[in-house]
This record gives C-alpha cells, structure tokens and sequence, in this order.
C-alpha cells in the first residue's frame, strides 16, 4: 500500500505532530504509515482521507492493482 | 503521572508478584491467597494506568500488542504444556511407548524432576513468559515502524 500522506501534509502545511493529534493517534503512527511500515486500518484510512478533504484513493494507492495494471 | 513512572511500577508489582509466588511455600500461602493476590495486582495496574497521562494508545499499539500476545502465548503454550505433561509421565513413568519395552522403575519420588522442582520450573517458565513477551514487544515495534527515524 503505497500513500502520499506526506505530499498531503506539505500542501496543507502540517507536521506529522499536528495531524497525529488532528486524526487521534500518536506522531510515531503516522510516520509508520509514511514510512509504508505499517498499513492504517479503512477507519484510519478514512479519517486521514476526510481530513484532507479528498476521496481515500487520492492518497492510499493499492500496490498488487498497479502491478496488474502494468502487467496488462 | 508520567507513563515512564507507570512502566517502573508494573515492573515492581512483577517482580514482587514472582517473589511472592516463589516464596509462597516458604509464607505458607494457601493457593486462594496467591490468586487473589494476582487478581489485585491486575487491579492495581489497572487503576494506576488510568492515572497516566501521556499513555495514548491508537489502532497500531493494539496491533503490536496483539501480535506481541499472540506469538508469546502460541511458543509459551507449547513450551510450558510439553514441560508438563512430559514431567508428569517422568514421575508415573508411564504409559510405556512403545509397547514392549521394558518401563523404568516403579512410580514414586523422582530424583530428577521432583513434584516440587517441576513447579519451580513451571514458574520458572511464567517468568520467561514476561520476558518472552517484552522481546516479542520490541521485535513487532521495530516490524511496525517504532524505530523509524524522524524526519521532522
């Protein structure tokens, strides 16, 4: 799962610290998801994608689709 | 309270609930008083918890710690049921397996694996247990992203 959070985070001019506390989770939590260390639940996936106003498959990108994309 | 304060005092009420279930025989507790002992202990870690202040914990700490759990209980498990059963057949010695081949020397007081030493290993092992859990803690935190550095 690939995701563009921090793109996101730079256009809306936030910290990682800032939309931790925005979205109710910790800083290290949003960093793992950056960091593609770990994969946000659809209800934390939603949550970031409502808070940037933008549908959920703007930043959350699903890899194993690309790679069938570029297959066929 | 600070959680770095909390996570000294569940450390203590550990280490003195092992003490008191290792000394149990020599205080003569009952068995009832050891487990209502623990009951409290649970409690008091509970309690004290809600005091911490700086203690958030969001969907990836509840995995962590479910993977963490998880694993400890599945090695734990098999480890203190396969310790147990097998001292239990050492001190009947039986049944025979195959059959055929001649059983050892008749029931009785092992010297090896006395009743009283395969309790102390079974508590031996519930201490393992902690430690068990605390190094399955720090590998799925590092799996997790724990670790990683800041940017920011």
């Amino acid at each position: 799962m690939r995701n563009k959070i921090k793109v996101f985070r730079a256009m809306h001019d936030l910290t990682q610290d800032n939309l931790a506390q925005v979205i109710g989770v910790n800083r290290q939590t949003i960093l793992a998801i950056e960091k593609g260390k770990y994969v946000p639940s659809l209800d934390l996936a939603f949550r970031i994608a409502r808070h940037f106003g933008v549908p959920i498959e703007e930043i959350f990108t699903y890899e194993a689709e690309e790679k069938t994309q570029d297959i066929q | 309270m600070k959680k770095n304060i909390f996570y000294i005092i569940v450390g203590c009420i550990a280490i003195a609930l092992v003490a008191l279930f290792w000394y149990s025989d020599l205080l003569m507790m009952p068995p009832f008083m050891i487990a209502v002992t623990f009951v409290v202990a649970v409690l008091a870690i509970y309690l004290i918890r809600r005091k911490v202040i700086d203690l958030k914990e969001d969907e990836r700490d509840v995995k962590i710690t479910e993977q963490a759990v998880l694993r400890t209980m599945q090695v734990f498990w098999v480890v203190f049921f396969a310790f147990s059963i097998g001292a239990v057949m050492h001190l009947l010695r039986s049944p025979s397996f195959p059959p055929g081949i001649p059983m050892g020397p008749p029931p009785g007081p092992s010297e090896l694996l006395s009743p009283r030493m395969i309790g102390f290993v079974q508590l031996g092992l519930l201490c393992l247990m902690i430690f068990l859990y605390v190094g399955f803690r720090i590998y799925y935190a590092g799996i997790y992203g724990d670790w990683e550095t800041d940017e920011e």
